[in-house]
């Protein structure tokens, strides 16, 4: 199988536009709406996500035609947990400051249902290197929707806008002094979860309305 | 349809494979880990003794102005040195050994730091509160290991919640407003601790406690109310250590 071929490509570019796991399908809303606050927060995880979707992906498909039917969901569960734990150690090893930030949903990858919904609907029927593809363009569509909320979030909720470094986060651009001595305020709703429900929504609105999507009466 | 002892066998290898390869990441990392993990209650130490934040920055940097600044020692309840192997002190349930971190500066004392922990609602809180050298106001408090919801009793180890503990606002009779460290004794030097109060601190004039009261944390009563008794309880331990550092200058 040819790597970029248009069916490839369309495994990829699906689930960033027109099958995105957040805004049609609506999963992973959980952590969508927990890890938004920072723009740095929602970097990292798209990153763990990534990892922990191609890999239980590339390795649920390989061992796809060994798996008792009646049992698959339980090793399925077991991969996915275990690759979160390795993700979770290796944070608090090497990015301690993130790790304590992200705290619980870091763990609570293993109960997103990208994972799990793709492991199920994808990689047990496909070819590994379509797993992988499968996996990679569903890691993508969720981090795009997390970034672009994230970013908003944080710009007007704190004013900021952060990216990740080995600490506590390198400032890239924040709203200097002058705008809030000329009256500028942030939003403190933004900050809070009915916050992140807003910019979601708003998200999924016109994320729908670019990929000509209408929902049937 | 596969047979029972097929599908035993391929779940006992799954297993065997996945718990190698966590125990061998665990393996991996763990001195780095540990590393981390030490280096965050310094840094939680130094947070609360009021260190600059750029100290802070890599754990290199932290150890370094640990070393440099902070004597580490245990006392007992009696106010008197004993011997210990501080990091090996177990916080939540010693009661001989406690630890107590003075930040020094050319043999003056500048603040104390004593550990703290408690119940909050789901789990224990660990933290540091330190004091000024009149073991009355508070320097700094942090709080660096807890599970509580995140959002809620979480909100304790966040920077509007810790300086509350230091922002005391007084107002002027020119209508200005300044801020003075909340205050552990009443007027008669007793340790009264500080409470932390459901809905926020009465600030008329009537309310003669203010200055021992912070405000809580909404949807966190229970997490509020552990961090009051716990601070009691903890700063009640160390009474005759910091009688003796306010009359005496010295342990």
């Amino acid at each position: 199988m040819e790597l970029f071929n248009s069916e490839s490509k369309k495994i990829i570019s699906d689930p960033i536009n027109v099958n995105n796991p957040i805004s049609l399908q609506v999963l992973g809303i959980c952590s969508a709406l927990a890890v938004t606050i920072r723009l740095d927060q929602a970097i990292i995880m798209t990153l763990a996500v990534i990892f922990v979707l191609c890999s239980s992906n590339v390795i649920l498909s390989l061992i796809r035609e060994y798996i008792p039917a009646r049992v698959r969901i339980v090793i399925m569960l077991s991969v996915i947990a275990s690759l979160v734990s390795v993700v979770d150690e290796l944070l608090k090893a090497y990015l301690y400051d993130m790790s304590k930030q992200l705290s619980v949903f870091v763990g609570l990858i293993i109960t997103n249902c990208i994972i799990m919904g793709r492991a199920e609907a994808f990689a047990l029927k496909n070819s590994p290197s379509k797993a992988f593809l499968d996996g990679l363009g569903n890691g993508f569509g969720y981090g795009l929707i997390i970034i672009i909320v994230s970013f908003f979030r944080e710009l007007f909720g704190a004013g900021t806008i952060t990216l990740p470094d080995g600490g506590a986060g390198y400032v890239l651009w924040s709203i200097p002094e002058s705008w809030y001595a000329a009256g500028y305020e942030n939003i403190g709703l933004l900050v809070l979860s009915p916050g992140a429900f807003i910019i979601l929504g708003l998200v999924i609105w016109a994320q729908r309305e670019m990929a000509g999507i209408e929902e049937e009466a | 349809m596969y047979s029972n002892n097929y599908t035993l066998g391929f779940v006992f290898i799954v297993t065997l494979v996945l718990g190698t390869m966590l125990s061998f990441t665990k393996d991996s990392v763990k001195s780095l880990q540990d590393q981390n993990l030490k280096a965050d209650v310094q840094k939680t130490i130094l947070r609360s003794l009021n260190f600059e934040e750029n100290l802070l920055e890599s754990n290199e940097s932290i150890e370094q102005t640990f070393k440099n600044y902070i004597d580490a020692k245990c006392v007992n309840v009696e106010g008197e040195i004993v011997e210990c192997n501080i990091e090996e002190v177990d916080i939540e349930k010693n009661e001989e050994t406690l630890p107590i971190y003075i930040r020094m500066n050319n043999e003056k004392i500048e603040g104390i730091a004593l550990p703290i922990a408690g119940k909050g609602l789901w789990s224990t809180i660990f933290g540091y509160i330190a004091l000024n050298p009149d073991t009355d106001s508070v320097l700094g408090i942090q709080f660096y290991k807890h599970g509580e919801t995140p959002g809620l009793g979480g909100e304790v180890e966040k920077k509007w919640f810790t300086d509350n503990f230091v922002n005391h606002p007084i107002k002027e009779s020119n209508g200005e407003i300044t801020y003075v460290p909340k205050k552990i004794r009443n007027e008669n030097g007793k340790i009264i601790s500080i409470s932390v109060i459901k809905g926020g601190v009465d600030y008329s004039k009537s309310n003669k406690s203010a200055i021992h009261q912070v405000d809580g944390i909404s949807g966190a009563t229970v997490t509020a109310d552990g961090v009051s008794d716990f601070l009691l309880e903890d700063l009640l331990r160390y009474e005759k250590t910091l009688d003796k550092i306010r009359d005496y200058g010295t342990i």
